[in-house]
């Protein structure tokens, strides 16, 4: 098991345009079962986290900070080395489990690379989205109250419809901030899903976004001023985007998000999306077919090959706005067997053994049936040229080629 | 990726409407690279205008030539019976191009507008004057192993990835596009890509919202009669090192007429009339083709890593004239 590793000490807690706020939260200062709470879970995330490397600039985790130790309390921003979405609701978060909102969520998490630490009425709630670490808890109304001093945020009453929603990136820094209160007919899930596709889009400028913080710039500049942020302060009641609509997209703007159908497998998944969304995290993250893989996300690998229309693609460098529109239809691993039996590419791949760790199989399947549906390749040269847009880094080919041969034979 | 609006019109007018009313929009048609190159910051539309809802997917008769719609992917190309049989160099370009999957994605403008690039220009961490213009070039004095030795200047030595231009410019190709005012026009493929010079951010003759909506294939009498060959690192899927698409009109064992076209090398497809001239009039040789090979290279410049592209774009030329012309 992996030592847990503190990064630097309190960072200063800084909003996105530079301005330093007086104090930044840190576990010593929320102290307590919460403050325990969150260095506990905060320590399991980072013992998940191996050192990655990268190909081009070498070693992606930085040293740890032995000072940053010595009292043995990291911050909040400090959690995994990554962004944190500290949210602070007036009602449980997240009622069904599964739901549609909820795989969204995650997806925008998984987005932002950042954990949720979620404080409402009298618990505390935190996961990352891409594993299977979560924890609820709950916390002594003092805690809470501490928390939200922190974030300078007025205590939310349980049973009350409010939420603040803050990002802070990997240094600390304060990158998104929203509060405001929910509308009528919205829940606090949509609220936060809403708050974190807006987050998604400051965190990928670097600089100030006028257009995302314009209706909220109020609330912001309040937080700038160290002023006491209370749920509601200044926050005009704003739209939460177009319309739901299933019709295909015609003309989305580009902080807008819209609910598109995408026909897959025979079925009809309604989405809600934004234009960035490839096919691929579309079928991933918003369906839950997660059988199609991301290898390099730049078509380069072949592990995310679908079939529309029958026709063999890369899904990466698809948009799923694009698929929707033309109301095109998908195939994915998951769609080619009937039943129980799996279909016939499938069982050649397991009869002759033409995989090893598996990766990029469901991709080397799809690429397979385009091949056949395109009756052009004969010779296994030929299969291997027409097969060279999947790699296998296993080195599975020979046995690739032989199942596909097995396949063509029998057809 | 940086966020952008997106919009799918239904007509050629109101495509040209919406390019010319966004400032920072891009039409999208495969996306294999727009898309991929968003996902790397290294391009930033505020606007994807998708043409896969205008109706420009056809390959049809056009007089003695054939028309190709600007969104008729590289794989129907390919396999279209009229190019398979009129036009084999640019169907062995094509499908020497990119994996399968990406050639059922990719359509013929989005080859044409595909990004001149190097991997300095997709790295948004290294000066690049295409990328940003103005902060210099990181490949010049950089790892040059796949920059161009023909057509760079100080300011940028990157790459026309394209094998299918390089055969549509032996072919005598013509790009008909539409401004946004709505006039037409038809560019000569030779005279569509520009050598980056100063101004290495343009990388074609297309003003902002220009819209190319077919290109056209003359007929000619060494259409029929042409070949490509593309040298790589690997036998699949991967940017030409050097390739040549050469056409010949042999009679009675003399070249009549020729093209030399060739790519991988140079910073546009990159068409060598010393070459062609080395050609005409003279006797299908493998004396002729070797002259051929080395007026092609004229002119060209090593950087260092990429010296060896002077000597293998010769050797290319030289080979795919063999394979093609009548030594007799």
């Amino acid at each position: 098991m992996a030592t847990w590793q503190a990064v630097a000490p309190t960072h200063a807690l800084t909003a996105h345009d530079g301005s330093r706020l007086p104090r930044a939260p840190s576990l010593r200062e929320a102290g307590g079962p919460t403050g325990r709470f969150l260095a506990t879970y905060a320590a399991t995330v980072r013992a998940q986290r191996e050192p990655r490397t990268d190909f081009d600039s070498g070693p992606v985790s930085r040293p740890a900070d032995p000072s940053a130790l010595k009292n043995g309390h990291p911050t909040i921003a400090a959690a995994g080395d990554a962004p944190v979405v500290v949210v602070f609701a007036g009602s449980w978060l997240m009622d069904r489990a599964g739901s549609a909102t909820e795989r969204s969520i995650r997806a925008e998490l998984r987005g932002l690379g950042a954990t949720l630490v979620a404080f409402f009425g009298g618990g505390v709630w935190s996961f990352r989205a891409d594993d299977d670490v979560e924890s609820r808890g709950t916390a002594p109304e003092e805690e809470l109250a501490r928390v939200r001093a922190l974030f300078r945020v007025a205590a939310a009453r349980e049973g009350t419809t409010q939420l603040a929603v803050f990002v802070l990136d990997d240094k600390g820094v304060v990158q998104f901030a929203d509060a405001r209160e929910l509308q009528d007919d919205e829940s606090a899930e949509e609220a936060l899903l809403v708050a974190l596709s807006a987050a998604g889009r400051a965190m990928t400028y670097r600089t100030p976004l006028p257009v995302v913080f314009s209706r909220r710039e109020i609330v912001l500049t309040s937080l700038l001023a160290g002023f006491l942020l209370t749920f509601g302060l200044g926050c005009e009641k704003r739209p939460t985007g177009p319309p739901s609509t299933a019709t295909p997209p015609e003309d989305i703007d580009a902080d807008g998000q819209v609910e598109v159908a995408l026909h897959v497998n025979g079925k009809d998944h309604k989405v809600r999306i934004d234009p960035r969304v490839s096919l691929l995290d579309a079928l991933r993250e918003r369906i839950g077919l997660t059988g199609t893989k991301k290898g390099c996300d730049h078509g380069q690998c072949g592990a995310c090959t679908v079939l529309i229309d029958d026709r063999r693609v890369y899904s990466c460098l698809t948009l799923a706005m694009t698929v929707a529109a033309a109301r095109a239809a998908v195939t994915t691993i998951e769609g080619l067997a009937a039943g129980p039996a799996l279909h016939p590419m499938q069982q050649a791949f397991a009869s002759v053994d033409a995989l090893q760790c598996g990766y990029c199989t469901p991709g080397q399947i799809m690429s397979a049936v385009g091949l056949l549906k395109e009756g052009r390749a004969k010779t296994n040269d030929e299969v291997r040229e027409e097969m060279s847009g999947n790699l296998c880094r296993c080195g599975a080919y020979p046995n690739i080629v032989a199942a596909i041969q097995r396949v063509r034979g029998e057809a | 990726m940086r966020p952008f609006a997106y919009s799918r019109p239904p007509d050629e007018k109101e495509a040209l409407a919406l390019g010319s009313a966004a400032e920072g929009g891009q039409y999208l048609a495969g996306g294999t690279t727009l898309v991929d190159l968003m996902r790397l910051d290294v391009m930033r539309p505020s606007r994807l205008i998708d043409v896969g809802g205008l109706t420009l997917g056809r390959v049809e008769r056009d007089g003695d030539g054939v028309r190709i719609g600007a969104t008729v992917k590289n794989s129907d190309l390919a396999h279209h019976p009229l190019i398979a049989e009129r036009y084999p160099v640019l169907r062995e370009a094509l499908l020497s191009g990119a994996s399968p999957q990406l050639r059922n994605m990719a359509s013929t403008a989005g080859n044409l507008m595909q990004r001149t690039r190097c991997r300095y220009f997709r790295d948004t961490g290294s000066a690049c004057n295409k990328r940003e213009p103005g902060t210099g070039c990181a490949a010049i004095g950089g790892y040059t192993r796949t920059h161009a030795v023909l057509g760079g200047s100080e300011h940028c030595i990157a790459t026309h990835p394209s094998d299918m231009c390089v055969g549509l410019l032996a072919l005598d190709a013509v790009v008909h596009s539409r401004k946004a005012d709505g006039t037409a026009r038809s560019t000569p493929f030779e005279g569509f890509h520009l050598v980056p010079g100063e101004t290495p951010h343009l990388e074609t003759v297309l003003e902002p919202g220009e819209l190319i909506t077919h290109v056209t294939l003359p007929l000619s009498r060494f259409a029929r009669h042409s070949h490509y060959v593309k040298v790589r690192d690997r036998a699949a899927y991967a940017f030409a090192l050097a390739s040549a698409a050469v056409a010949l009109d042999i009679r009675d064992g003399v070249i009549a007429d020729a093209r030399v076209a060739l790519g991988g090398v140079a910073t546009k497809p990159w068409r060598s009339h010393d070459a062609e001239r080395a050609l005409a009039g003279k006797p299908a040789s493998l004396e002729t083709y070797r002259a051929a090979g080395d007026a092609a290279v004229l002119g060209a410049v090593g950087r260092g890593q990429n010296n060896f592209k002077i000597e293998l774009a010769r050797r290319t030329v030289v080979r795919a004239l063999r394979e093609l012309g009548v030594t007799t």
